[in-house]
This record gives C-alpha cells, structure tokens and sequence, in this order.
C-alpha cells in the first residue's frame, strides 16, 4: 500500500491544489447564493428603474411597501408556522373573516335580549378583531396537538370554516362605510390605512414593529429557540422538557392574529369590508417565507428571508402593473420567481456541502506538502 | 344596510341543497316525461352568487315575482363554477322544476347544461349572460352591455370635457361580459384624441385588488382626469385609491348601478354608473316562464336586451336596488 | 496480502464531509474467496470507506479499481451492476411492502414484456433465499411487522439475491440474537467457498475476529495496520484501534453510596407497540445517590421502556416511583425540572436537532435557566455551554459548530451535556454506548463514575456483557419485562450473564421473586 501512495503523491497532490481552486470558486458562488433574494430584489429595483421613471420614486416606492406590508405581516405569522415544519392555510379567510368583523361592530352590535345597540370604540374593533384571529389561529393549534390533524388538513378546514363565518356574519355583502359617526364616538377606524405617522403609511409601521418582534422572539426568547428545535426535531425536542405542543398552538395563534391584523388594515384603506377579501392570500405568504428561504420542512428560515421574499413579491407585481404588463404575463412571472427561488436554495444546499468538502482537502494540501503519513504495519 | 338582515348564506343554502340531492337521489325517478302531470309547481333559481349584491338583487326579485305568480321557489347559486351549475341543474330536472331561471357560469360551459334540462322538457330561461348557442333555451334576457358601456363612455366624455388622460379598469379578462363593456368604452372614447387612455389593468372585478393597482398606477401617472371601470365594485376600490391620494377631482365612472356606487355618486366622490336592471330582467324571465308553462310560448323573441340607464348625482334618488324606485 | 491479485481496490482514497475529513488517503485490497474486518472506532471512517466501495459515494481524491481497472460508480445500483452489494447499517427497507417486495426493489423481475411483476418467481426466489437465513419467515408479509433482527435477515436476504461477488456487510449483526449470528456466519462461509469476497465491519470485536481471513485497521480516517488475522489478537486490534488497552476503558472506582435517589416499587409499563402486554413487569428496584446501576437485557427485554416510563415519556400501567421520598409523577418537562432527565438510545431521532450548532443543542432542555428579562440572556447561556463543553470534553471547533460536524461518540458527549445542564438529580441512560467509538465509551463512562462521584443515582441500560460486568456498581439482569437477577457485576462471570438474559426468554416463569 505504501509503494501505491508514493507512486500516486504526485497526482494525489494536484488533486488538492484543484480542490482549492474549487473551493475559492465556490465560495463566491456561496456567497451569491446566501444573499440571491436580496439580489433577486436588488435586480428587479434595477430593470424595473430602467424601463419607468416612475417606478423609483420616493413616492412609488412608499406605495409599493404599503402594499408589501400586508402581505408581508401575514408572511411573519407564516414564516413562524413554516419554521414549525407546519402550514397555515386559513390566514386568507382570516383576513376576510376580521374585516367582516370589524363591519359588523363599527355598523353597530345589536344585542337582541336588550333590543339596543353597541358601537364599540375603535381601538375595542381592533383588540376584538385581533383575539377573533388569535382564536381561528388557537383552534387550528388544538386541532393539530390535541387531535392529531394534520397541519395541511386543520388549517383547509379552517379555510373554508373561517370563510363560511365571514360570509355568515355579512350575509354575503360588502360593509360599504366603516368611517363610523361622531355621534356614535366610533370614528377614526380609516386611520389605519390612510395614517401616515412621520411620513410612512400605518401599514408599513406595523411591518416595521411585527417584523422587529418577530425578529426579537425568535432570536432571544425561549420560545423562539424552542421554535427552531421543534422544527428541527420534535422528539427531541419534547424528550428534552420542552412544551411542544405549547409552541405549537402558540405559532398558530400568532399567525392568525397577524392575518386579522392583515384584514383590518385592507377594511381600513378601502373603507369598506368585503366578506370575500383576502382569497388566496395564504399562497402569497407562503411564498414570500418560501423565496426567503425557509425550509417547509421546519427549522430553517428568518425574517430578513421573509421580508425580503415579500418585497420581491410586491415589487414585482406592482412593477409590472406600472409597466402595464397584463394579468396572465403577472401569473406566469410571478409563477417562475418562486420555482426558481427554491431550485437556487436546493443548489446552495448542494453546494454548501461541495465548498466545505474542496476547502477541506485544500486545508490539508497547505498543511503537508510532504507525502502523507505512511501507514504503520503491525 | 338592510339586504344584510337576511340570514341566506351561500354556505347554508348549499348545505340545504345538499340535502335536498340526497334526497331526490333516493327518489325513483330519473326518466324524463313531457308530461305537464308530473311537473311540480316549483321555479329554480341559479345565480352565481349570493355575496354579490347584483346577483342577489337578480334572485330576489325573481323569486318575488315568482311567489307572486303562484310559484314554489328554490334559490342557489353556482359561485361560477360550471361543474357545480351542472349538478344544481341536475337537482332541478330530478325535482321535475316547472322552469329555471338561470344566471350562468360561462357562455360555453353552460350550453350542454342547459341542453340537458330542455331535453328533460324543463324551460330554461337565461338572464343576465347569454350563452353561445341559440334554440335551446326559451330566452335570453340579457342588460344591453354594449349601449351601457356607450351610454358610461358618453357620460365619461361629458365630464372629461373630451380630453385628458383616464385609466381603465376591466374585469375578469376571461369574462365575455368584461370584454364587451371594454370594447363599448372604446368606441366612444377613441373617437376623442385628446382623450389618453395611459393604463389599462384587470382588477378581477376586485375592489382590493382595484385600490391596490391604481394605487400604483397613480405612481406612474399622477395626472389623470379619469377613471373608467369595468364595475362599480372596481370603482369603488379606485375612488378608495384617490381619496388615499387626496384626489378629488377625478371622474370616476362605474357599471353595474350597485347600491354602494350610488350613495357614493350621492356623496359625490364618483360621477357616475350604468345601472343594470337587473330585477327587470328577472322578473320579465318569471313573468315568461309563467306564460310558457300555461300555453307553451314566450311570445317573444328568444334573445332579449333591456337597455341598461345612466345613473349621476341629478337622478341617483329614482334608483334602488338595481331597479328603479 | 494475499497472492491472487484482490478484485477490489480502494487505491489512496480520500473523502470530506461538511469540512472534516473521513478518509486520509487510504488503500485497502479486498481478495476473492476471504473475509476481510474492518476495524475502527466510529468516525475512524470505516462506514465512508464501505460507502465508497458500493458506489453510494463517490472519492473526493483517489480510485477504486476493480479487478486492476480504474472504476467511476455513478451511483450503488451501477456497483450493484458490477456485483458489488452492499448490507447497510441503517436498514434500507420499505416497512410498508412485503419481505418479497422489498428483496426486488427496483430490480423486479416481471413477465409479460416487462409490463407485469412476476410475482410467483419472485416469491420462489424470495423463499430460497430466506430459507438460507431462516426458514420460519414468510415472503409475504409486510416488513414493519418483522423484529428488527428478522428485518436485518431480510436486508441480507436481499444482497444475496443480487449473486454478488463482492458483499459488503456494515454492522450485519447489531441487532441479531445470537443464534442468528451463528447462522450469518454459516451462510458467510458458504459464500467465501463459491469465492465471493467479504468486507465485514462490526464493533463487536471478537465476533468479527472470529469470521475474518483479514484485517484492516482504521484511525481517524487513515489506515493504520493491516494483517492475517491468524496472527492477531483482541488486545492487537483495541490497541491498534485506540492506542491504548481495553482495561482503560473501565474505570475503577468505590461508591460512596448516600441516601435512596430513585425507588421504584411494583412497576409494570404497558407495551406502546402490542396493545394488552406489558413491557415492563412488575419491577421493584432502588438507586442510591453516588451509585452506578446497569441494567443488562436483550432487545425488547423492556429496558428502553423501564427508563421511558422513569424519565415520564410512557405512562407506568402500576405501581409508584419515588424521588427522594417524593412521588416522582408528571410529563418529561416536569420530571426534567424535579431532576429526573433520560439520555435517549436513539441519539439521532431522540437526541440531537441537527439544524442547530452544538452549543444551541447542549442548552436546549435548560433555555428558561439563561432568561433574563424575558430574553435569552447569550453571556450566560455561552459560559454555560462552554464550560459543559469542557466538562464532558466534546471535541469541537467551538459552541457555533453545527452538530453534524461532530463524529457519533462527540454527538453522545453533547446529548449527555444537555441532560446534565439541567441539574438533574437521577441520570438515566438507554444505551449510552450504542454507535459510540471505544475512546470516547471510556469518556461516556468515566463521565457517568464521574457524576455519581457528585451525588447523582446513575441508571443505564447495556446489550454489551464487557460493559454490564465492569462499568455497573450493581446490576440488574431483566428479560421479557421481568427482573431476573440484582447483583453485583463481581458476583457474576460473562457466561453466567448470558444464560440468565438469554435463559429466562423462552420461560415465562421468572426465577427471580
């Protein structure tokens, strides 16, 4: 065997130097790859700046991040179900389910056994509207630890229950006017989507804090750490003393909140509550977390990933409506950024592995130019 | 708003028609006898859909004629989906309907449904979209879409004073409906060269998604005079968007005579809309069923157009729900 | 070695995972007609070499010849072509098919132009072949239903099937009774007559000493000896291996032996497989503060179940378990925080999140202890983990190194440094040794002498007779859910150990009362 290695050193050698060579090469491409979102969105930025004027413009871009900013606070509360390894299929009809609430309690809570009328304050709608997404988000969590349903399954249940509430509540018709009346002191619900506190709509505000907290739960508190572990191996996870299944309810909760809160901020911008808004929402934010990275799987993702993956979504919708491409051009487009985001996460999971292996070998050509140790006969 | 009162539901009223299939499934009938002996005294009513104050509007006063007449009602709709119109037609034939009034779900799709129930010697009478066949139905009762787009482009010319840039908003590129209201726009409006038209975008008949893109077409134009749209619910959505832009000058002009559009043109925040009459289409459909079934003629043409009526602020009190007060 | 040129040739082969190297340039010939044992601690490299030589990866530098040419295997079935099969140590079944199912996946036989399965002559081969094995399994039945030792004969099975002229076995045993090794060994003999060449890798030494014509020894992914086996012995290969003899591996220490920690009274488990049996029957026990207690059985003998129950994953079908006096009662989470915590067997499944870094997966069961104002405090979390780490002497880069990175016996040493971060007052350990190379078992159980040296009561389960016999400072043999002996090791020679574990299976009696 000795007669063999020296015979091969030689060869043995200049595999190792290509192997360094190969390594450095992966490393740029590794590093590409690691931040691909944000150049998917810096790239965007950039022909879509070419092709309009309009399009970067403070004001476009304000307007563009308003629109990114409901997608993206659904795509928070998802993002925490994906790192679970579950999904959350109902925050769409979550979202139509809270505006349609907060229709029905700013038009006036009759209370049939007093024959009278409520007409709770706004902040009341709010908080209210909240708990009723915190509530959908509770019940797909118990569905799922308590009896076993499958995440795809309790939350499609939840699609269509939370839908069929909306639509139930409003008899199937749109609350035209949720400005409320000064003499019923419910005023001031439009706030919400109209406010421009410092310069920047409400709804980008409230992505900013969400995203800030979101950031701060899974980053520095046990539960997020028990997050990431649940998503990673939940045996494990439970055997070490760690409430799983509380984890798990509370994901759902904090997703169906974000999705209510998602809800009143579109009620509020239209002034007006349509029982069948937010349809196919779920998708969007499932592929905002997607294109950010995340593993369906659980485990892997974060928020940068997320909000960068909502922006992408966003930008380019809104980019291509500016440049007047039509619906179907839209679909197709938007269709093939979220294959191809996935297929670049596969391959730098590939080559991850493939970089770490060369610099190895190149680690070890530095080290010893001398013939490897020959091996020691009994 | 008083529509809401009603407890209808579309999820309660597909569960009682599932219910009512069951049981007509474990009925022995299914062949298909001419014979008015076995007809019942019952008119189907099939709309697209029961959160859509237009299509609600169509069923109800249907229905009202109906009852009105004598009738036996069933009310369903098909949330547009021609696999579900087939099964509700299905449910129709095998309860023996005297009539069906039909809002469809497609122009094609809803030819081979529509064959079956005449085959089965149940009357079909069209409202509202027509299909793309004739001498099956008994008639086709449809808004005259092209002079409502007319009438909303002249209207719109009126108020743009014949120049300036608009923005267009069509609805569901797949709907025939949409292309034809387009298609009236734009002959009346090409005729004016210095009216612009800068974007054209679907909103799917959707206000949110309406807000949102006119939102950013804002960005790129910013000084547009008008807006024209396919519907009211999209015109809503774009008054929505203006009014986050502190634009009020705009002219924004609807289809569809939605009771929401018409306190807003009330309000002054939209110029004006097309109302469909759609509880005259209705109630004529009814009012020809009746007739058909007590002597075996319409005594009218199959296809039938009812023209459609320009609603501004001087005349928006006459109008109610989709009808004329 | 031999005269007769080897018909496989694994020639200067390097290979890197993930930034670590597994194999060092190594050279290994395999003969015709003889059995060549693979030896190595794990992570020495030896499944990697296998895994090279069947084709399921490829060399990062390096060839492998077969019969003196230069072979690129694009993936296991085109070695599986050019008669290499490979026996993997994690069973590679579908436990949904059925025995015949699995032996001809993806190499079906059909009729009918290929369109049709030829399923009577796949169940005429199938029943030859497992008639070699043993003759009581039924082609038929789906593999989920099999013992995992049945399971293991199937997989075997199936690379006989494949008429190979290279068979590569990587741990074929581990989870075999000793009978059935007996017959391994017989169908292996029979196969090295028709010249069939054998690589046989196994960590139970002397067994796999007894088969081999050969020996290869590998350390950290470099080959370090070769020889006939004839002129080797046991202590040769532990050396060889580790560098050091097998009596350093045990430890010697005298307990002090302090108040009762864990008194287990009348305890039976039902069986979370088979409704309606018990897999623990009725066991009464006590574990001291400072005392080290084995328990010593077979598969299935309801050890793994004995500690599940203790460490609050099954619910107890009867009887009480006390902690210090107290009722020790509740889920895994409560447990943990009175000071019972379990070092599971299946450290992969059980043990470890492989999406995070070491030091994330040493402070997993203890993250309230670091909240500081409701956030993770990182400062104390990282002296924490830090000084685990050195505690239980995990060879790591550092805490943000990701677990895989870590060999098996280092990845032990972290699920070990989770439970004792919690501050546990009864450490329970299933199998701590399992899958774990022989320098770091000393380490795993210097660490347990270690900690019962501390006050803790130390329980741990064992399938090796080497380690019930020196490591315990009393210990208990169960068979068939039922205690069948409470000794000290001293009392008790190896056979004397075997009988009774093995002995007491076919009887339900217990001798014990």
């Amino acid at each position: 065997m000795t007669d063999t290695l020296a015979k091969d050193h030689e060869v043995v050698l200049q595999q190792r130097r290509d192997a360094a060579t190969q390594a450095r090469r992966l490393k740029t491409l590794e590093s590409l790859f690691e931040l691909r979102a944000f150049i998917a969105l810096g790239v965007l930025i950039v022909v879509f700046s070419l092709l309009s004027d309009s399009f970067l413009t403070v004001d476009n871009v304000i307007t563009m991040t308003k629109h990114v900013a409901i997608n993206a606070v659904l795509a928070l509360g998802m993002l925490l179900v994906i790192l679970k390894g579950g999904i959350d299929l109902s925050v769409g009809s979550t979202v139509g389910l809270s505006g349609v609430i907060a229709g029905e309690l700013l038009q006036g809570l009759h209370i049939g056994f007093l024959d009278a009328v409520a007409y709770p304050q706004v902040w009341a709608v709010i908080v209210l509207c909240i708990a009723v997404g915190a509530v959908v988000g509770a019940v797909n969590g118990l569905l799922i630890t308590r009896l076993n349903v499958a995440p795809f399954i309790a939350t499609l249940g939840m699609l269509y229950m939370a839908r069929a509430a909306a639509m139930l509540i409003s008899g199937g018709t749109t609350y035209p006017d949720l400005a409320g009346d000064p003499a019923t002191n419910n005023t001031g619900f439009g706030w919400l989507g109209e406010g421009r506190p410092l310069g920047l709509p409400v709804a980008v505000w409230i992505m900013i804090v969400l995203a800030g907290l979101v950031t701060l739960l899974l980053r520095s508190t046990p539960f997020g750490r028990w997050l990431y572990a649940t998503g990673g191996n939940e045996r494990a996870t439970q055997l070490s003393g760690v409430p799983v299944k509380r984890v798990k309810v509370t994901v759902y909760v904090i997703s169906g909140a974000c999705a209510a809160m998602s809800g009143l901020i579109i009620a509020s911008e239209l002034t007006s509550a349509a029982p069948q808004a937010g349809e196919t929402f779920e998708l969007n934010a499932i592929a905002a977390v997607v294109i950010g990275g995340a593993a369906l799987s659980g485990g892997r993702g974060n928020v940068r990933g997320t909000l960068v993956g909502a922006f992408v979504i966003g930008f380019l919708a809104d980019g291509l409506v500016i440049l007047g491409v039509s619906t179907f051009w839209q679909m197709l487009i938007k269709g093939a950024v979220i294959v191809l985001a996935v297929v670049l996460d596969q391959s730098q999971q590939r080559f991850q592995r493939n970089r770490a292996a060369a610099s190895a070998i190149a680690a070890e050509h530095e080290d010893s130019e001398a013939p490897p140790t020959a091996p020691a006969k009994a | 708003m008083s529509s809401r009162t009603r407890t209808r539901t579309t999820a309660l009223g597909s569960a009682a028609l599932a219910g009512a299939l069951l049981l007509t499934a474990c009925g022995d009938d299914g062949g298909s006898s001419e014979a008015k002996s076995s007809k019942s005294n019952l008119i189907t009513i099939i709309t697209p859909a029961s959160d859509n104050p237009f299509f609600k509007a169509e069923a109800a006063a249907a229905k009202k004629k109906a009852e009105k007449l004598g009738y036996q009602t069933s009310v369903a709709s098909h949330d547009d989906d021609p696999n579900k119109q087939s099964e509700l037609i299905d449910g129709a034939i095998s309860r023996k309907s005297a009539a069906i009034i039909l809002d469809n779900a497609g122009a094609d799709a809803s030819i081979g449904p529509v064959r079956k129930a005449t085959k089965a010697g149940i009357p079909v009478f069209l409202i509202d979209r027509e299909i793309n066949e004739t001498g099956i139905a008994k008639a086709q009762i449809v808004s005259n879409n092209a002079q409502g787009a007319q009438l909303a482009g002249q209207e719109f010319v009126k108020a743009m004073k014949g120049k300036g840039d608009y923005v267009e908003l069509t609805g569901k590129e797949s709907d025939t409906n949409a292309g034809v209201r387009s298609k009236g726009f734009k002959d009346v409006l090409s005729q004016y060269p210095d009216l612009k038209r800068v974007a054209r975008q679907t909103a799917n008949w959707d206000q949110q998604e309406a807000f949102s893109k006119m939102e950013t077409i804002l960005q790129r134009h910013p000084d547009i005079e008008g807006v024209i749209a396919g519907n009211d619910t999209m015109a809503l959505g774009a008054v929505a968007a203006l009014k986050a832009d502190k634009r009020k000058d705009v002219v924004v002009v609807g289809f569809d005579g939605s009771p929401d559009a018409i306190a807003q043109i009330k309000a002054g925040k939209m110029h004006a809309t097309v109302l469909q009459p759609a509880a005259l289409g209705a109630e004529r459909a009814v009012q020809q069923a009746d007739k058909y079934i007590k002597t075996g003629k319409t005594g009218q043409p199959e296809k039938q157009a009812i023209d459609c009526e320009l609603v501004t602020k001087e005349n928006a009190a006459e109008f109610g729900l989709f009808a004329r007060r | 070695m031999t005269a007769a040129p080897p018909v496989l040739r694994a020639a200067d082969v390097t290979k890197v995972y993930g930034g670590t190297h597994a194999l060092r340039g190594v050279s290994l010939d395999i003969a015709a007609g003889r059995t060549t044992a693979v030896f190595g601690e794990n992570g020495a490299g030896k499944s990697t070499l296998m895994k090279i030589l069947s084709g399921v990866e490829p060399p990062s530098t390096g060839h492998i010849e077969l019969d003196g040419r230069t072979v690129a295997f694009g993936a296991a079935r085109q070695a599986a072509d050019h008669g290499i099969s490979i026996i993997h140590q994690e069973l590679s079944l579908c436990p949904n098919l059925s025995i015949q199912d699995n032996l001809f996946l993806g190499r079906e036989h059909t009729r009918g132009g290929g369109a049709l399965l030829d399923r009577a002559g796949q169940k005429d081969l199938a029943r030859r072949a497992l008639d070699r094995l043993d003759g009581t399994i039924d082609p038929e039945v789906p593999v989920g239903d099999l013992r995992l030792g049945q399971q293991q004969l199937v997989e075997i099975a199936r690379a006989l099937l494949q008429d190979a002229r290279v068979l590569i076995m990587d741990e074929p045993t581990s989870a075999l009774s000793a009978p059935e090794v007996e017959v391994l060994f017989r169908v292996i003999r029979e196969l090295k007559a028709t010249g069939v060449a054998i690589v046989y890798i196994s960590h139970h030494l002397e067994e796999a000493l007894a088969i081999a014509d050969d020996v290869a020894v590998l350390r950290d992914g470099s080959m370090v000896a070769a020889a006939r086996a004839a002129d080797v012995d046991l202590a040769w290969i532990v050396r060889t291996m580790v560098g050091r003899d097998q009596d350093d591996l045990f430890p010697d220490r005298a307990p002090t032996l302090g108040e009762p920690a864990l008194e287990i009274e009348g305890l039976s488990v039902a069986d979370p497989a088979t409704p309606g049996r018990l897999a623990v029957h009725d066991i009464s026990t006590t574990v001291r503060a400072g005392e080290t207690v084995g328990i010593y059985g077979l598969m299935g003998s309801g050890r793994t179940e004995l500690l599940e129950c203790l460490a609050g994953r099954l619910p107890a079908a009867s009887g009480t378990v006390r902690l210090h006096g107290e009722p020790l009662t509740g889920d895994v989470r409560r447990r943990i925080r009175t000071g019972v915590v379990l070092v599971p067997e299946d450290r992969q499944r059980d043990g470890l999140v492989q999406s995070m870094t070491v030091g994330q997966n040493l402070s997993l069961a203890s993250v309230p202890r670091f909240v500081r104002r409701l956030l993770v405090h990182r400062g104390t979390e990282r002296d924490a983990v830090d000084a685990m780490i050195t505690d239980v002497t995990v060879k790591t880069p550092g805490a943000d190194a990701p677990i895989g990175s870590l060999s098996g016996g280092n990845q032990q040493k972290v699920v070990i440094g989770k439970a004792l971060l919690t501050g546990p007052r009864v450490l329970l350990l299933d199998e701590p040794s399992r899958g774990v190379d022989v320098g770091a078992k000393a380490d795993v159980f210097a660490l347990m002498a270690q900690q019962a040296e501390r006050g803790l009561a130390v329980l741990f389960t064992t399938s090796e007779p080497e380690e019930a016999l020196h490591i315990p400072d009393r210990l208990l043999i169960v068979a068939r859910g039922r205690l069948i002996a409470d000794l000290r090791p001293g009392e008790l020679t190896r056979d004397r150990l075997m009988s009774l574990a093995d002995g007491a299976a076919p009887s339900e009696e217990a001798p014990h009362d």
